[in-house]
């Protein structure tokens, strides 16, 4: 009973227990800190293996091969070793097709006929084919579905981001991902910076006050327009929709949420918390496609007032920049490499290997995408279940939130996010006829709910 | 049954054993049955309840015993509050009548969160997010974890030690839904002559209410600082001119506001389409299904309506205006003080201090004055009651009003403010309603949950709109029925048309 009223809220507890990820000796380093203000133990972040342990074989299901499915397939492949691909899942069989194609170029890997299923109710037919893994990569809308169904076949799940495009969904992966806990699967989230060994370190000298207490951030996604389809006359409305899927509200979330969740998602774990309410902006000016904006102007405020400003932009020929930013009482950083003063002189970086040449690389030394695999088969064969689930559901939710607000032009808390009943998209799926015309969302002019 | 003078004087070597030599585990297990605790607490129902109950019968076919629940886990402060709770029981067992005790009450979520201990609940239920937990359970259980500190798990699980039949888990579609026969229907509402009392009739059904005239008049609004139980959100007094207004004789009963529930048409209730082709579009959509037993389980007639919210109190008075012809509203709080003090000015209507009327010691009992007054006139917590009780059971107010104080609070059309009566200017207050803007309305007159010192003419309380949505399970939360919220009602008052006001 007192550890639940401790000064220490559970979600700032979830938040840097999932952090140190799978080594748990290390991670009741962690848990001491987080749980007493007084302790004031040094929180070690253990260097991720650059391959996972070897073990019995572990089958994985794709479901959703689109690019960035194939390409966690592979990502998975490279993990380690005694790692199968077992089964692929889409609606479209070209899809299938060039899953297939590629990973038979790339990593000599042949997937049976009888293990590809086509077809909306595909996923649940991978959950039956036998594998022990299922790499969910279908447009954000089908996600809490997939991992409500993954969670009840008892699989481990490694997960694309964004996990939910509205409240209903991001809540639906949160109770899946304490569920998940319960029974030991592991979950990993490809918010891959958390598997990023410069953001780790970095994330390691912050949690233990390099810039003292978080008192702002700043966010940034602004980049150039993302791709979009041109309809085939033989496409129906909801076969132009899925492929055309990252210009539709109800399939990606909106782009802030699609992708700008990465940089919310920083944030939130650096500060163990997620913000209570939003302001935002947003509109829409170059798109071609679908009913999304391209651009958003957000500010969150988190429960100490402090707050963050996210920003983020599909347009081409504009400032981009990616990245974050926090100050605290002490100094500031850019969350991934280096920890300045409040005067701006640098007091610490990140040190990157060195090449054959000698020189100092410019990125970590695993791939960070390759590194989420080989954390995920690392804790299924080392038995250390870690579970992001949550910690992405809340991120999600936080990008849902701003979007809202944007929409709406009105302010949104977290509070009414956790009781809205606002659900996106068709109740069922065929590939068939949609509501095509877009319905573009005009601040002041409608309700939150 | 009664235990004899040897289980008695057993009991009393128990508790003094527990006290002081917590060694002897023969005794301490002895002491934990389910008969050993039935042989003294002979709570009439309790029993045969938990026999009903999914915790002594379940798929496991796990049996949950009475200290599993009603003392906290062992090692967890088990002993000392066994031991507190033996001596109390003991001194209940021989000093009290156990008869008299309210056990309807006390199984009120409020009072079974004393005797039941979440960590208990907890030690066994460990996994909050079991796979088999439905959806609606993970909605619910997500809730509880953002906002485990305000709610145990007893808030929604009431039922799970001791079978109610009367408890819904579910929307509850066929409430209200009274099928009356033979019975007068009234095809007009009253029709107002002259500024006097009238009986209003709901037409198109057989329901009808009395209205009382006030005359218009000045009163002083709020405690003097002579008066000691006033508290400061009632200061300083101000004097307030008020207009002339009928007010309702008793709170809205249930009679009155499920003619208002089943004459209008809301989403949830309505399964005939056919009676939507002819919709009027300025139809006043009404209530959607409550979840779970508005009523409580203490049934409806002329019991005051409770547990709809503020927007359905003041929904339904734009109802009935529209079906009377006439202008019904809540009342302001000035209205409602006004009313309720018929030209008094004490700390009630009739005579006597609070601390008269406060619960008292055995030695209190002797030494103070006579307290049955108040019971004539106020079902409050002192009543003993437990419930709402329904309306004509208490003596009037001197205008004639019943059920001003107690039974249930009422809303007001004011906003809530804790220094409104600060914030209004020296002069006299011409009809005062209150702050321009606020998040919560001012409630008045304290309900059988209250304390004497909180059913006085000026107490002022408010709605408190998220606690009392706090175990609704429903995504959105409703806007038409309170989840956690059993004593607040309303009363109706109606505005005299000018010419009336001219006949007078």
């Amino acid at each position: 009973m007192e550890e639940k009223k401790g000064s220490i809220s559970r979600r700032k507890f979830l938040g840097n227990t999932a952090a140190i990820g799978a080594v748990t000796t290390l991670g009741v380093v962690g848990l001491a800190n987080a749980c007493s203000n007084e302790t004031k133990k040094k929180v070690i972040i253990p260097v991720p293996s650059d391959q996972a342990p070897d073990g019995p074989t572990l089958k994985a299901g794709l479901i959703g091969c689109g690019g960035r499915g194939t390409g966690a397939a592979l990502n998975f492949l490279n993990a380690g070793s005694n790692l199968e691909i077992h089964a692929l899942a889409d609606i479209f069989q070209d899809r299938i097709d060039d899953t297939k194609k590629e990973l038979k170029e790339k990593n000599d890997v042949e997937v049976p006929e009888e293990n590809c299923f086509l077809g909306f109710d595909a996923y649940q037919k991978v959950l039956d084919s036998g594998v022990d893994i299922v790499i969910l990569a279908t447009p954000p809308h089908f996600r809490a579905e997939q991992l409500e169904a993954a969670v009840k076949a008892k699989k481990h799940v490694f997960m694309e981001k964004p996990v939910a495009v509205d409240p209903v969904g991001a809540r639906s992966i949160m109770a899946s991902a304490k569920k998940a806990k319960v029974l030991g699967l592991s979950i990993v989230a490809g918010t891959q910076r958390r598997h990023q060994r410069d953001y780790l370190k970095t994330y390691e000298q912050i949690v233990n006050g390099a810039i003292g207490d978080i008192v702002s951030a700043n966010v940034y996604w602004n980049g150039s327009q993302l791709w979009y389809r041109d309809r085939q006359p033989e496409w129906s409305d909801m076969e132009f929709m899925i492929r055309d899927w990252v210009n539709w509200i109800w399939l990606s979330g909106d782009h802030i949420t699609e992708q700008h969740v990465h940089n919310l998602d920083v944030v939130n774990w650096f500060s163990g918390k997620h913000p209570v309410k939003a302001v935002g902006f947003g509109a829409r000016h170059r798109r071609v496609t679908g009913d999304q904006y391209d651009m958003f102007s957000v500010d969150f405020i988190y429960d100490n007032d402090f707050h963050m400003h996210s920003m983020c932009r599909q347009i081409n020929g504009c400032t981009n920049n990616v990245s974050e930013y926090v100050r605290g009482t002490k100094g500031y950083s850019n969350c991934r490499n280096t920890i300045w003063t409040p005067e701006g002189t640098e007091k610490w970086n990140y040190e990157y290997p060195l090449d054959e040449n000698g020189e100092q690389m410019k990125n970590v030394k695993i791939s960070p995408y390759d590194q989420e695999h080989i954390d995920l088969v690392t804790s299924i064969r080392k038995n250390e279940p870690i579970n992001e689930g949550e910690n992405i559901a809340i991120s999600t939710m936080t990008a849902i939130m701003g979007r809202i607000s944007a929409y709406t032009g009105k302010e949104v808390t977290w509070d009414e996010m956790m009781n809205s009943d606002i659900r996106l998209g068709p109740k069922t799926y065929e590939l068939g006829k949609m509501d095509m015309e877009p319905h573009f969302h005009v601040p002041g002019s409608e309700s939150k709910d | 049954m009664l235990p004899n003078k040897t289980i008695l004087i057993a009991l009393t070597g128990f508790v003094l054993g527990s006290v002081f030599i917590s060694g002897s585990r023969k005794v301490f297990h002895l002491t934990s049955t389910d008969r050993f605790c039935a042989s003294c607490h002979v709570h009439p129902q309790t029993h045969s309840s938990w026999k009903l109950s999914t915790h002594f019968d379940n798929p496991s076919g796990i049996i949950v015993h009475c200290v599993d629940c009603h003392l906290p886990p062992e090692g967890q402060g088990y002993l000392k509050e066994k031991a507190i709770t033996g001596i109390r029981d003991l001194y209940g067992k021989l000093f009290k009548d156990s008869s008299e005790f309210n056990w309807e009450q006390k199984s009120l979520p409020e009072y079974a969160i004393n005797h039941t201990y979440e960590i208990s609940c907890k030690k066994c239920h460990q996994n909050l997010f079991p796979l088999q937990l439905s959806k609606d359970g993970d909605e619910a259980h997500l809730y509880y974890s953002e906002h485990e500190d305000e709610l145990h798990c007893i808030n929604c699980h009431l039922q799970v030690g001791h079978y109610s039949k009367d408890a819904i888990h579910a929307k509850n579609v066929s409430f209200g839904s009274v099928v009356t026969e033979n019975e007068i229907i009234f095809t007009h509402p009253a029709r107002i002559e002259k500024f006097e009392n009238f009986t209003e009739y709901i037409p198109g059904s057989n329901v009808k209410f009395d209205m009382v005239a006030i005359p218009g008049g000045t009163f002083q609004m709020g405690s003097s600082p002579d008066q000691k139980a006033g508290q400061p959100n009632e200061k300083p007094v101000r004097a307030v001119k008020l207009s002339p207004f009928f007010i309702a004789k008793t709170e809205v009963t249930w009679d009155e506001y499920l003619s208002f529930y089943n004459a209008t048409d809301s989403e949830g209730r309505t399964t005939d389409r056919s009676k939507k082709q002819n919709i009027d579009p300025d139809a006043i959509t009404g209530a959607t299904p409550p979840w779970g037993a508005p009523d409580q389980g203490w049934g409806t007639g002329t019991r005051p309506a409770i547990t709809m919210t503020y927007h359905a109190a003041k929904t339904y008075c734009k109802w009935l205006s529209k079906i009377t012809g006439k202008k019904y509203r809540l009342p302001t709080e000035a209205e409602w003080e006004y009313a309720c003090r018929g030209e008094t000015t004490g700390s009630y209507f009739f005579e006597g201090e609070p601390k008269d009327f406060k619960k008292k010691g055995i030695f209190g009992k002797i030494f103070s004055k006579n307290s049955d007054e108040i019971y004539q006139y106020i079902n409050f917590i002192g009543s003993k009651i437990g419930k709402t009780i329904k309306s004509g059971k208490v003596k009037a107010n001197p205008l004639g009003l019943q059920n001003m104080l107690g039974n249930v609070t009422e809303f007001c059309l004011d906003w809530y403010a804790p220094n409104a009566y600060e914030q209004y200017n020296k002069d006299t207050l011409i009809n005062p309603s209150g702050p321009e803007k606020g998040t919560e309305h001012v409630i008045r007159g304290g309900s059988f949950k209250s304390r004497a010192e909180n059913v006085r003419n000026a107490s002022r309380d408010y709605t408190k709109t998220d606690k009392w949505l706090m175990t609704d399970p429903q995504m959105p939360k409703s806007i038409w029925w309170y989840s956690d919220c059993n004593h607040v009602g309303f009363r109706v008052v109606c505005e005299p048309e000018n010419k009336t006001e001219q006949n007078k």
